[in-house]
């Protein structure tokens, strides 16, 4: 060790989503929506998630196991479970405790419905890293406006489950014309709920948002409204529950994801695994490929001449995110 | 002595990752950062890390057992470390 352990020894590079992918023999997160299928319908969901929304073609009970040891030797070291709503996934904690049996951070992405005190008590057990809990409103009113089917009062009792339970906490709030208001409210309400961390940015007109723009779309002063409370109540709630926001809009982050691609696989339900989930690109198929195999397109994906002129695209025609379900193999 | 609980070390051509899974932040190891981690095991104390360390390295000087210290101070500082 001619250099000393400590003069560049530990070097801070940058949060995972923002990771360069170009070194690293693996990703270093996985996001995996497990099932489409949803008790919720909600207006702004990216998936088009809901009722009788699984996809025909999605992983067999084999198949899902063979990818999950594939990312454990390939030693991934955190993955999320979302979906649609991934607790209605028959095997979903057979999935859980064999990610977290093999040492594996995991996070679930949960709208909070199926949060009971028992499986609580077994996500506890099980030692997931984290629960995150779409929680879109500080009332039941807007809660349940958005979320549609969905019902405010029993998602907080879930949150509270969470949190007798012992397991960490941390809420999402996607901001609508008709919810922003009530976003300091929300940030209290997670903190009074018990949460580590909460998380929010711009709504994606992508999805059922496409149906419901006009319902949710909000102005630019509403977001400088939005972000400048956010702001506030990162400030004061410092030290005691990190308050994460993105001002940054869609096009921007994806000319920066350009030139630095984060180390980070979106798998679909059907194992196709996208570049991003704001592209509409697919890069690989773990029915047919191995994780080796999908790392190295993944990564040669980013330099395709399609992605870029899809986002330069955007910035004349920021419509095209309406696109993003229509897949384009890469 | 071991990585905090919700730190993930992974070896890396370049030396390794550390991913504080938390924050979502990742540290970049260069090699020497990744020789000392890669001894961080339970049960192992930091004389032990600094002694096996310096059994795999030419110590010139000395200077390998104050750096190695240094660094998992900074480690536990940055809480990836735990006592």
């Amino acid at each position: 060790m001619t250099q000393a352990a400590t003069d560049s020894a530990v070097q801070q590079v940058a949060p995972a989503a923002t990771t360069a992918a170009s070194d690293l023999r693996a990703p270093l997160y996985v996001a995996w929506q497990i099932t489409n299928e949803c008790n919720l319908a909600c207006l702004h969901c990216i998936e088009e998630s809901g009722p009788g929304k699984a996809f025909r073609d999605e992983l067999s009970e084999t198949e899902i196991f063979g990818v999950l040891a594939q990312l454990m030797d390939g030693e991934v070291p955190y993955l999320s479970f979302s979906g649609g709503e991934p607790m209605l996934h028959a095997r979903f904690f057979e999935m859980v405790e064999y990610v977290c049996g093999r040492g594996g951070q995991l996070k679930i992405e949960t709208n909070g419905h199926y949060l009971s005190a028992e499986n609580c008590r077994r996500l506890a057990e099980l030692g997931v890293k984290a629960v995150q809990v779409s929680l879109d409103g500080a009332s039941r009113e807007t809660f349940n406006r958005m979320r549609v089917r969905g019902d405010f009062d029993c998602t907080v009792a879930g949150i509270r489950a969470l949190a007798q339970a012992g397991v960490p906490i941390e809420i999402n709030y996607s901001p609508t014309r008709f919810n922003m208001h009530e976003i300091g409210a929300a940030v209290d309400l997670a903190h009074e709920l018990g949460a580590y961390s909460f998380y929010t940015g711009r709504t994606m007109y992508t999805g059922n948002a496409v149906k419901t723009w006009r319902l949710l779309e909000p102005s630019e002063a509403q977001y400088t409204a939005y972000f400048s409370t956010l702001r506030a109540k990162s400030d004061e709630y410092r030290g005691r529950m990190r308050v994460y926001f993105h001002e940054m809009g869609l096009l921007e982050e994806l000319r920066y994801r350009l030139v630095n691609p984060a180390a980070l696989l979106i798998v679909l339900p059907n194992g196709l695994v996208k570049l991003l989930n704001a592209l509409p690109f697919v890069c690989g198929d773990f029915r047919r490929e191995s994780l080796a195999d999908i790392w190295a397109r993944f990564r040669r994906g980013w330099q395709d001449e399609r992605v870029k002129h899809f986002v330069e695209d955007l910035a004349t025609n920021p419509g095209k995110t309406s696109e993003l379900h229509r897949w384009v193999t890469l | 002595m071991k990585l905090a609980k919700y730190t993930k070390f992974r070896e890396e051509k370049f030396g390794g990752v550390l991913f504080e899974t938390r924050s979502e932040k990742v540290y970049s190891l260069n090699p020497t950062a990744a020789a000392v981690v890669r001894e961080i095991t339970p049960g192992v104390d930091e004389q032990e890390v600094v002694e096996r360390v310096k059994a795999r390295y030419l110590d010139d000087g000395g200077a390998i057992e104050a750096e190695v210290r240094a660094y998992l101070a900074e480690l536990r500082h940055k809480g990836l470390l735990e006592d």
